[in-house]
């Protein structure tokens, strides 16, 4: 680990401000990106840029320098428009297209630097991994303080990508949700589709230095599509990856310092940690969500069908069913607990429990009844369905199948329907 | 509402797909206000006709007008409900946004949606029975309630001609009969309505003119003279064997054997 100097304390700084302002930037890009299923494209393009950094480097520009920039936007530019001619006259698809595009590009680049590496003074891994690290070592001068070029390019397009987010905002999502039907409208869709693509160019193009060509796809896609799990809406999709992306830059940063290891890489590691945090604890439809909902109706499933088999065995049909699964047993306990069940070995219902059990089993015998009359079933197939569907019935449905069953008694098996409500009688001290 | 004798003119249109025919020579005039519906088999072409019209695929050759204008002039009085497959539908917008877009083209450039835009797009959900879930995630929605909120923005958009691609395909009968109630109200107001429709069974209900499409035009005309024995068994008997064979020809640049 660094010393905690105050030079040191800068450098950091500006390496963790470079890095956020970037992912900030890609974020937000990504986001679009995402919604319209394209965030492989941005991988096309962060590729696709090697051979013209190479040729502008060539050129005489200064790597990092301005001229670079603009080769490296060039030919990120090329490469949508190589898809786009693959896929309208060369019959390919989209994804294909890409796929020949951006390779070949990024194939060219290589060969180029290997070539020209007396001429040029590029190297492949800073490339492909980027230095975030020696961000803070090239600086300008503005206003007095040494800021590293590579934030002032990122903290520029950023600042150009929000402006124009924000005043094309309405055909930015019209155009992403419903292409068709924003063309018919007389939007004009072709324009803000290329726009997209260049400002996915310019945010790639920024990132490049601090992150390098292959974790700035982690960028664009890994936040936005953490976010599309977190939340229903675009706007707020869009600033919840903003968010993650920033905490991702800021937490891998300090990681990477602590474990004395690649920043980008950790950055890009922790940025898959957040999604896997939002796939698990996403509202709804998070793993932890679905299995949270899943194990807590086996739950009520299991306390409602050992009440509805104690009612049974009251009603003298059958003797009751022992607790045999743990999870039956457990089920056993809570209802004794809440009271539903008397303590001890014979434990039949109380007066709560019967209740309960009652509106069960007519649930049930309604349900069968139900079938009974209006699905061609055999009658002893008329069970396994209402076991199922005795959990989910409410008291308004009931009511209106009972009417629908008016003047049959009983259900198909000959056993009577317990009613939705019992004359209240006294209260009697539960029978020990 | 001011509609001039034709709603919608197609003069000699063909519609192409690469350079292979798809549609050929159509030539069909639509009166305005009345519910118009394109019948006709699977692959006929019912939606490149719709397409067509509203400039979404190129004509190979031939003219449309709309309301007796070019369609550049008269845009902003034209509405389109496209297929339900055609959007992602898990895309993270709420009912109320979706229509909301019905009003953008109107709003022009920089301009957001103010309280007018959402009072309206509040007053097309009530029109087609979904007030109640004007905040709900789309994806969250029954497919006839999709269709009724495309229906809705469409709305927003206060348009003269309304053209609708296959909008009852996967929608539960209470939604088909909500959704053909807004069209009828529509006609009511003297807008016109194109519908590409596949069951014929609703056609003499709720339709005043059909074109009976398979590849070219078959008949056209009020549904009792349309819908005849003879004109369904040349709409759906089969594909015309030399309309395929000259298309590939034409695609490949060769001859027809």
């Amino acid at each position: 680990m660094m010393e905690f100097d105050s030079t040191h304390l800068w450098m950091h700084f500006w390496a963790i401000a470079t890095a956020a302002t970037v992912s900030a930037g890609c974020a937000l890009v990504g986001s679009f990106l995402v919604v319209r299923r394209l965030s492989l494209l941005g991988d096309a393009i962060s590729h696709a840029v090697l051979p013209g950094i190479v040729l502008a480097v060539l050129a005489g520009g200064r790597p990092g320098g301005a001229g670079v920039f603009l080769g490296a936007v060039v030919a990120a530019l090329v490469t949508v428009w190589l898809t786009n001619l693959l896929g309208t006259h060369a019959g390919l698809a989209e994804d294909a297209g890409a796929g020949v595009a951006f390779t070949t590009l990024f194939a060219i680049g290589v060969v180029l630097v290997s070539a020209l590496a007396s001429r040029v003074d590029i190297d492949p891994g800073c490339v492909l991994y980027g230095i975030l690290e020696l961000v803070p070592f090239d600086t300008v001068p503005i206003l007095g303080l040494e800021v590293p070029r590579a934030l002032l390019a990122a903290a520029t397009v950023l600042v150009v990508l929000v402006v124009a987010a924000a005043l094309c905002w309405k055909e930015l999502v019209f155009t992403a949700f419903d292409p068709a039907a924003a063309r018919a409208a007389g939007l004009p869709v072709g324009l803000v589709s290329a726009g997209l693509l260049v400002a996915t160019s310019l945010a790639t193009v920024a990132s490049f230095e601090a992150v390098g060509a292959i974790l700035v796809v982690a960028m664009l896609a890994v936040p936005a599509a953490a976010a599309e799990l977190l939340v229903r809406r675009f706007h707020r999709m869009l600033l919840v990856a903003v968010a993650l992306g920033v905490a991702g830059s800021i937490v891998g940063y300090l990681a990477a310092w602590h474990f004395n290891t690649n920043a980008a890489g950790m950055i890009a590691v922790v940025l898959g940690i957040e999604y896997l945090l939002a796939a698990l604890w996403a509202p709804g439809d998070g793993i932890v969500a679905r299995v949270v909902s899943r194990e807590s109706l086996r739950w009520r499933v299991a306390c409602e069908d050992r009440l509805a088999s104690l009612w049974r065995a009251e009603e003298g049909d059958a003797a009751a069913l022992a607790p045999r699964t743990l999870l039956d047993r457990l089920a056993q306990a809570r209802l004794v607990f809440g009271g539903r069940i008397v303590p001890g070995r014979a434990g039949g219902l109380t007066d709560i429990g019967r209740e309960e059990a009652r509106v069960i089993v007519r649930s049930h015998r309604l349900w069968e009844a139900w079938l009974g009359r209006h699905v061609a079933l055999p009658l002893d197939h008329l069970h396994p369905p209402a076991e199922w569907i005795e959990h989910h019935l409410g008291a308004e449905v009931r009511g209106r199948i009972a009417a629908d069953l008016e003047g049959d008694e009983g259900d198909p098996h000959g056993r009577d329907i317990p009613p939705e409500e019992f004359p209240r009688r006294p209260a009697e001290p539960p029978a020990r | 509402m001011s509609t001039t004798s034709a709603g919608l003119e197609f003069h000699d249109v063909t519609v192409a797909y690469g350079r292979r025919p798809v549609l050929w020579n159509v030539d069909l005039t639509v009166p305005g206000a009345c519910l118009f519906g394109i019948i006709g088999p699977n692959g006929a072409g019912k939606s490149t006709l719709l397409k067509a019209a509203l400039g979404l695929v190129p004509l190979a050759g031939g003219e449309v007008r709309i309301l007796g204008a070019p369609l550049e002039q008269v845009r902003g009085r034209v509405g389109y409900v496209p297929q339900r497959e055609s959007v992602d539908w898990d895309f993270p917008v709420t009912v109320t946004d979706v229509v909301l877009m019905g009003t953008y083209a109107r709003l022009g450039w920089l301009r957001r949606p103010g309280p007018r835009e959402r009072s309206l797009a509040a007053e097309c959900l009530d029109r087609v029975g979904l007030a109640d879930v004007a905040d709900r995630q789309i994806g969250r929605l029954s497919g006839g309630q999709q269709q009724r909120v495309f229906l809705a923005r469409a709305l927003a958009q206060q348009a003269d001609v309304y053209f609708l691609d296959e909008p009852m395909a996967g929608v539960d009968a209470r939604s088909q009969e909500r959704i053909f109630r807004v069209l009828s109200d529509l006609r009511a107001e003297g807008r016109l309505v194109v519908i590409v429709h596949h069951d014929l069974r609703s056609v003499a209900e709720w339709f005043d003119a059909v074109a009976l499409i398979d590849m070219r035009l078959v008949a056209t005309g009020p549904v009792a003279e349309v819908l005849t024995p003879e004109n369904l068994r040349r709409t759906y008997a089969g594909r015309l064997d030399v309309l395929d064979e000259i298309g590939r020809a034409v695609a490949e640049g060769g001859r027809t054997p």
